[in-house]
């Protein structure tokens, strides 16, 4: 019997292919209070997500990171050099501002210091209330390629890619996020059935009050499940 | 003989267009191709459709007709057409009066500006994308659609 086995049950190995995101809602809620919001994408272009985006008046940059990233050298890759690599991979026009930034579960494929030179590298283009949506795995194991999520409405995300192999996953808990993100504060935090923790960090919300943008949408945000209350911070 | 004339008649469309009926020219898009052993550095410009096979380096200005980039063609260059596809690699920003098409198989690194993009899944693509889209009221209502809503709410469990 499988319960008796420890082998993975034909249920538990069929992994939930969408995920149920309040944060995501909160985040566009707190976009439309934008005139002409630009938003980042680290992940890979996702046709859906660029439409969708754009009804909503938005900009997207796409910079898929993994890829790019997995297509340099490892000298570059290293911790003295990531800065530059990142500076190349990413220039900054002048003046380039970014209201979010849809991390998806590309901080599990990167490690802690790569995490941080990517934020001390955008950090020019951070205004004061810029949102990031990181998704990171709980679990002991995580698909060896970051999956690819596309937006099916503003609470409801669908994850293609494949799931084998796998790799160790990071387990960035959230003072490990908070340390890799200077300036900017957990606005929600919700364990998801799928083991996947979802986090909205919004800049300086930890701060002092902010009446507008995401962070004002965030708090007019009514919790409707109690499983949603559970996950507040 | 008879055979020399027919094939006469089938060349006919190639010749100067002076040759061809007013009626036919009007209804026909003419296109011009760059051959995969074909470069070109410099600007770019002209009256009819372009598809690259080879090599452009510059700039290419057709706002008036298509560019298609296909697979094996390398572009570096921003490009001004009233409609882009690109399945090769192109490194500059596409600016189209209708829409740009990234297939697949494209490397795409600039930035797009047009009312319709297009991205197919697994092209390899970096930069911006700005489409212009109608919003009659402003913006569009988010509002979660009950179709799209099939992954069911996953309840969670304190961190």
């Amino acid at each position: 019997m499988a319960w008796f086995s420890g082998s993975r049950a034909p249920a538990e190995a069929a992994r939930p292919s969408g995920l149920h995101s309040q944060a995501l809602r909160a985040l566009l809620d707190g976009l439309q209070a934008e005139s002409r919001p630009v938003v980042l994408d680290l992940g890979p272009p996702v046709a859906a997500n660029i439409t969708f985006l754009s009804a909503l008046s938005c900009r997207v940059r796409i910079a898929d990171l993994h890829r790019s990233l997995g297509a340099e050298s490892v000298e570059s890759r290293r911790p003295e050099a990531v800065g530059a690599l990142l500076e190349r991979l990413l220039p900054l026009a002048p003046g380039e501002r970014f209201d979010a930034l849809f991390a998806w579960d590309v901080f599990d494929y990167m490690r802690p210091d790569q995490v941080s030179a990517l934020m001390t590298r955008l950090a020019p283009a951070f205004g004061p209330q810029t949102a990031v949506l990181v998704l990171a795995s709980t679990e002991r194991e995580i698909p060896a390629t970051p999956l690819r999520y596309r937006i099916l409405d503003p609470e409801n995300l669908a994850c293609d890619g494949p799931r084998e192999p796998r790799r160790a996953s990071p387990r960035h808990a959230q003072p490990d996020l908070a340390r890799m993100m200077p300036g900017f504060s957990v606005q929600r935090s919700v364990r998801l059935r799928s083991g996947i923790q979802e986090y909205l960090f919004v800049r300086g919300a930890g701060e002092e009050p902010v009446r507008a943008g995401v962070a004002g949408a965030l708090r007019g945000l009514s919790p409707r499940a109690p499983w949603f209350r559970r996950g507040r911070l | 003989m008879w055979n020399k004339r027919e094939e006469e008649v089938v060349r006919s469309p190639a010749a100067p267009p002076a040759a061809v009926p007013s009626a036919a020219t009007s209804e026909r898009r003419e296109a011009a191709g760059i051959g995969a052993s074909i470069t070109i550095v410099g600007d770019v410009t002209g009256d009819e459709d372009l598809t690259i096979l080879g090599k452009v380096e510059g700039k290419i200005d057709l706002p008036q007709h298509s560019v298609t980039i296909g697979q094996g063609g390398r572009v570096k260059a921003d490009i001004h057409a009233k409609a882009v596809s690109v399945a090769g690699e192109v490194h500059g920003n596409l600016v189209a009066s209708e829409q740009i098409v990234i297939r697949k198989t494209a490397t795409m690194l600039g930035n797009l500006s047009a009312p319709r993009v297009g991205l197919e899944d697994g092209c390899c693509f970096r930069g911006s994308v700005e489409m212009e889209t109608p919003a009659p009221k402003g913006r569009t209502a988010l509002a979660a659609s009950p179709a799209a809503s099939a992954p069911k709410p996953e309840p969670a469990a304190r961190p």
